[in-house]
């Protein structure tokens, strides 16, 4: 009586390019259309083909620059009818001949421009990242995913070139601010004195928003990607990065965020630090470092600025179980890596890492890997997670979230990280993940806490 | 831009960048405004607030990102002046418009320092802006004089008789002081001369003491913004460039064209805040 | 401007969601539309784009495809320049067994023309025998248009380049209709061939001493702004090289004369082969830089569609060549067309032809189009070349420099394979031009190139 039920149709657009995020977008969309039991449009990469097969859709013979759209469901010309909707919506307006849109960014760098944004597939990255350092631009390398050799190699030449301001951010580097404007994920800042360097880009998220709420500004957040301080990569970009914000007028302190760096790297950052005008505080993420939120005061106190509380909404008072064990559910692997140290908890699962990344979207924009992770938990574990609000991530969190976290039998606890000029509201967001019975602090450090008092 | 179903009507969301003067008005409760002044380029609202800013001006890319303004990312809505509009609870509600901010700018941003020989070599090159709407004015040539002698009174008198000095919609009064005040506060503190920012203070208290009924509104708020240290980047552009931080000549060019005569007249309060400046220096103890 | 002094303006490659999120912000954005590189190519692109010659490698070389000042200095007789045995052919190499119809005809023309052969049959099976050596013109300082055989007794433009030194030759251009390099080779080409051989060739070497070099930058950068892209139209082209001709022939070769100008003036792509000589020398002279990825060549033979890179010497890389697609004279129709063939894929390596079609309105009727599509095909090749040509412009977009040098690596990364303009022979042997229009060259000339271009850079590991 349901034989329409097993109808399944694959497509294949031939040379037809969208980006992984709005693949996904539209992937979703079809699967909440009612009668569709799977549905996947992506481009045809090994991973996506192999997704697919597992799917148990059969896939034939593409490239990896060709789109596949993959449905199973009772009405499948609707759902690709809604499929190629959904596509055209997203697609921009078929340019006049005059407005070609440049092919590459060696091309687009032929008109006025001062910095440039990669966020291709990692093994991609180089070719437009390399363009911009030969035109002589700052790069920030949103894509993560890219050989070291590649790395270094840009980070060479961005020293060679003549302009001392030509700094490659990344790869790996989710979030900038120059001037005000928000790069990558990005919270909505207040502009002030505080510059900050950071291999890490939730770390830095952290420290800028508590110093907004705080109502310390930055001048700058300047990204050097997660490997930048290692041995092979040498600092480069911290220690260019270093120098711009010394240079500049507006950045009365700067705080240098990484994990422990390699002794080599190490000391050779000190130098620089040394040679520097403008006072330095060091985040570096180990065991008996201060932890962000204590160098976010840290920062306040050299300022002459008073530190205020840390706005924390706790949970209703509610009948659970006691705890046994915290596991934590993380989207920015430096504050999973602070939540773990903290908590002193081993079960803190970084979702925004390659292996979960590849292929689908990070955990800011797409929750359903944490989503499912909530409802397998027991009524005796203490979930941490991190909710990251601001620019290019999820435009409400909440909706599905916060759905998750009150369905889940775990005690929850939500370290959200935002500032009060965020698109997403952060009182709003504080609010539903409340209502939905969760523990919600902005600092990552004192919701770990909260999590290990409930032991 | 998404578009949602109001009570009354259809509201348009759109957002863009604004100037950190214009956040206490817009974090405040929401105050009703009215549509003062609408160009192609922008349109100035006036806020019923005792705040400052009070005069928010919502403009496009092309415009002159003045020290009170919200640049939208889209278009500007159709309104005619007389308008009603609201600001306040982060928003602005300016016909079909609700408009919220994702990026802001300080209008302010400090100069770092810059020694005497350079500010010298600065003054020399702003001493003939293009023909300012007050050249020759004799209240123009006091506030020279009392500045560069740090004398109060002379300075205050003639700051006082040159507000709303002028023909349009910045008198030429107006912006020669506009352009000394933030002159003095930036490039005072960036000389280290504290009897220069000194004077910006006492000033700007003047001149913003009774503007409102002085001047025009757009024009009272500007001297607020200055007062404060506020100014468009074209102005920040020329100070950077007497702090030796860019290029002093492309900057100087790109404020002379503002306006008919603003720019010139903006430069000419730049030049007498410079000569103050090194003035005023001379005569602090320990030079 | 530092990065740091202002709100950047930003270039966007990837992720829509990024850039929206900067509109959102109101910060001016520049968005790159990406797309992944062709198949396969990944990984040789890191490699190429690594090498650390290369930035320099591809500036020295487009700068000297630019700065090249081709003159043309003479007319020679083919047998002064060519070995004994020996005849030409377009494109990369081929055998006789492997060679399509017009070229197999254009072979017998000239076999019967240099009476080595009493008639086709015989032609035939002395070429099969391998009776005669087929080199390719590209191997020889020369080029030809469609079949591009050249033998001892026809003809060839000497054009020099006055700045680097080189010299090339291309074949003088028989006329439309029936003609040898589309494969006719009946008594009416043959007899027009001799005529070219006894009055046309002397004549022209005659008046051209007397003018002295003539100067085909600044007469090509003129034609440009005429409305010529220099490989469809040569209208504007053909009409100035005869008002400098002229006088000089009339006063050279006075019985002659009024033929030689007739014959001249009768033939609109009178001019393209000496283009193509001058395209030929310019690009020539940017060969053989170590770790260049520029293409100095590109050519077909009507079976393989070949390219060649300044890094590599002259390896050629090959792809089968398509059939253009296009306007077809009279009744003949696609079913009638031969593949891709001849050398004048020379005039688009050096930034001409499609690369030009912007300059030439007159010729998107030809090809089947609206001036909009011109106007796209140009702007779309500044994606794959590395620089604007700065004597040839487009009055049409702002005396622009039209697009020139293409680059491997920005083929390989966009997918744009260049616009070619082109001829369409009739794959019968004997039977001549059958139409014209735009033709793909075939991606994978370009991606095994680049691959080689990645086996010889050393390792970046290392």
């Amino acid at each position: 009586m349901n034989d329409a039920a097993a109808r399944e149709v694959v497509l294949v657009r031939r040379g037809t390019y969208h980006d992984s995020v709005t693949l996904m977008r539209v992937s979703r969309a079809l699967s909440d259309m009612p009668g569709v039991t799977a549905a996947m449009v992506a481009m045809a990469t090994d991973l996506n083909v192999s997704i697919l097969r597992e799917l148990g859709f059969t896939i034939p013979e593409t490239d990896p620059g060709d789109l596949l759209i993959a449905v199973r469901a009772s009405d499948t010309e609707a759902a690709v009818e809604e499929a190629d909707r959904q596509l055209t919506t997203f697609q921009r307006a078929d340019p006049a001949p005059e407005h070609q849109p440049p092919l590459t960014t060696r091309s687009a760098a032929r008109t006025p421009a001062d910095l440039v944004l990669v966020s291709t597939p990692g093994e991609h990255a180089f070719a437009e990242a390399l363009d911009a350092v030969e035109a002589g631009l700052p790069v920030m390398i949103f894509s993560d995913g890219m050989p070291v050799w590649q790395e270094r190699l840009l980070k060479e030449r961005a020293l060679l070139q003549r302009a001392g301001d030509v700094l490659v951010m990344g790869p790996d580097c989710g979030t900038a601010v120059i001037g005000g404007v928000g790069l990558g994920f990005a919270n909505v800042l207040r502009p002030g004195p505080v510059g900050v360097v950071a291999a890490s880009g939730t770390g830095a998220q952290q420290v800028t928003s508590l110093l907004d709420w705080a109502g310390t500004g930055v001048s700058h957040v300047l990204g050097v990607g997660g490997r930048d301080l290692s041995a092979e990569v040498g600092g480069l970009s911290a220690m260019r990065a270093l120098r711009m914000l010394d240079d500049d007028p507006a950045t009365e302190l700067i705080v240098l965020i990484s994990k422990p760096p390699s002794p080599e790297v190490a000391r050779a950052v000190e130098e620089a630090v040394g040679r520097l005008r403008t006072p330095v505080v060091r985040a570096m993420l180990q065991e008996g470092a201060p932890d962000l939120t204590e160098a976010t005061e840290r920062v306040l106190r050299a300022l002459g600025r008073p530190v205020p509380e840390w706005p924390s909404w706790p949970s209703w008072p509610g009948g659970r179980p006691a705890a046994k064990a915290i596991k934590g559910f993380y989207a920015g692997g430096t504050l999973g890596a602070e939540a773990a140290m903290i908590a002193g908890s081993r079960d803190i699962v970084d979702y925004g890492d390659d292996a979960y990344t590849r292929g689908r979207a990070h955990p800011m924009i797409d929750p359903a890997l944490r989503v499912e992770a909530l409802a397998h938990t027991q009524d005796t574990d203490v979930v941490l997670m991190d909710v990251v609000l601001g620019h290019g991530a999820d435009p409400d969190p909440a909706a599905s979230l916060a759905h998750a976290v009150a369905r889940a039998p775990a005690t929850v606890v939500v370290a959200l990280i935002g500032t009060e000029g965020d698109p997403q509201d952060l009182h709003r967001q504080a609010a539903a993940f409340r209502e939905a019975g969760a523990a919600v602090f902005t600092s990552n450090a004192q919701a770990a806490r909260h999590a290990r008092s409930l032991l | 831009m998404t578009v949602s179903t109001h009570a009354r009507r259809t509201r348009v969301h759109v957002t863009g960048a604004a100037s950190t003067a214009v956040r206490p008005v817009l974090e405040s409760s929401r105050r009703p405004a009215r549509v003062l002044a609408a160009f192609p380029g922008g349109i100035y609202l006036e806020v019923r607030t005792d705040l400052e800013p009070s005069v928010i001006a919502v403009i496009t890319g092309e415009a002159i990102r003045l020290p009170n303004s919200v640049l939208l990312s889209g278009p500007l809505p159709r309104v005619t002046v007389g308008d009603d509009a609201s600001v306040g609870d982060r928003s602005i509600e300016l016909g079909p418009l609700n408009l919220t901010v994702r990026r802001w700018w300080d209008p302010s941003p400090p100069l770092g320092t810059v020694d005497r020989a350079s500010l010298a070599r600065a003054a020399a090159r702003l001493t003939d802006p293009p023909e300012p709407g007050l050249a020759g004015n004799a209240a123009v040539d006091m506030l020279a004089g009392g500045c560069a002698k740090g004398w109060l009174l002379g300075a205050v008198t003639a700051a006082e008789q040159l507000v709303g000095l002028g023909p349009g919609l910045t008198p030429s009064g107006d912006d020669v002081l506009a352009g000394l005040l933030v002159t003095l506060r930036h490039v005072g503190a960036a000389a280290g001369v504290e009897r220069a920012v000194w004077l910006a203070g006492w000033l700007g208290a003047t001149v913003t003491f009774d503007a409102r009924t002085r001047t025009t509104p757009i024009s009272a708020t500007l001297l607020h913004c200055a007062a404060r240290g506020a100014a468009s980047p074209e102005v920040i552009g020329v100070l950077r460039g007497i702090a030796g931080t860019q290029p002093l000549e492309p900057a100087l060019r790109r404020l002379h064209r503002l306006g008919h005569t603003s720019g010139a007249d903006l430069a000419q309060g730049i030049a007498i805040g410079v000569n103050a400046v090194l003035s005023l220096g001379d005569q602090e103890p320990g030079r | 401007m530092t990065l740091l002094s202002a709100p950047p303006r930003v270039v966007t490659v990837g992720a829509g969601l990024l850039d929206d999120a900067l509109r959102a912000q109101a910060v001016p954005t520049v968005p790159v539309a990406w797309r992944p590189p062709l198949p396969g190519t990944a990984e040789a692109l890191a490699r190429v784009l690594a090498d650390p010659r290369r930035h320099a490698a591809n500036e020295l070389a487009v700068s000297r495809l630019t700065s090249a000042r081709p003159h043309l200095v003479g007319v020679r007789r083919a047998s002064e320049v060519l070995a004994e045995g020996t005849f030409l052919h377009a494109g990369p190499p081929i055998t006789w067994e492997r060679a399509s119809g017009p070229m197999r005809g254009a072979l017998i023309g000239a076999m019967l023309l240099e009476g080595l052969a009493g008639d086709e049959h015989e032609a035939g099976r002395a070429l099969a025998a391998g009776g005669v050596t087929l080199r390719p013109c590209h191997e020889h300082a020369t080029v030809g248009p469609m079949a591009g055989v050249v033998s001892p007794s026809m003809w060839l433009f000497e054009v020099r380049d006055e700045e680097h030194g080189g010299t090339a030759y291309c074949s003088l251009n028989e006329g439309l209709g029936k003609v040898l390099r589309y494969g006719a080779y009946g008594p009416e080409v043959l007899e027009r061939l001799r005529w070219m051989d006894e009055v046309l060739g002397p004549a022209l070497a005659a008046a051209l001493e007397r003018t002295g070099p003539l100067d085909l930058r600044s007469l090509i950068a003129q034609a440009l702004q005429m409305g010529d892209e220099l490989h469809n139209r040569n209208r504007a082209a053909t009409s100035l090289l005869l008002r400098e001709l002229a006088p000089a022939v009339v006063e050279a070769a006075p019985g002659a004369a009024a033929q030689v100008l007739r014959f001249i003036n009768g033939n609109d792509h009178f001019f393209l082969n000496a283009g193509m000589a001058a395209a030929k020398v310019s690009t020539d002279a940017a060969r053989d830089v170590p770790g260049s990825s520029l293409v100095v060549a590109m050519a077909r033979n009507g079976t393989d569609f070949g390219v060649q890179v300044s890094g590599l010497g002259g390896r050629w890389f090959t792809g089968p060549a398509g059939v253009p697609d296009g306007l077809y004279l009279g009744a003949y129709g696609p079913g009638d067309a031969n593949p891709d063939i001849g050398d004048s894929t020379i005039t688009e390596t050096s930034g001409l032809g499609g690369f030009a079609m912007a300059a030439s309105p007159a010729i998107v009727r030809f090809v089947g189009g609206e001036v909009s599509d011109a106007v796209r095909a140009t702007r779309s090749m500044y994606e794959i070349t590395l620089a604007e040509h700065p004597a040839y412009q487009i009055p049409g977009l702002g005396f622009r420099g039209t697009p020139a040098g293409i680059d491997v690596a920005l083929v390989a990364r966009t997918g744009l394979l260049p616009v070619v303009n082109t001829g369409i022979a009739g794959r019968v042997a004997g039977t001549g031009q059958v139409g014209a229009g735009l033709v793909k060259p075939p991606a994978e000339a370009f991606t095994s190139a680049l691959l080689a271009l990645a086996g010889s850079v050393s390792d970046p590991f290392e």
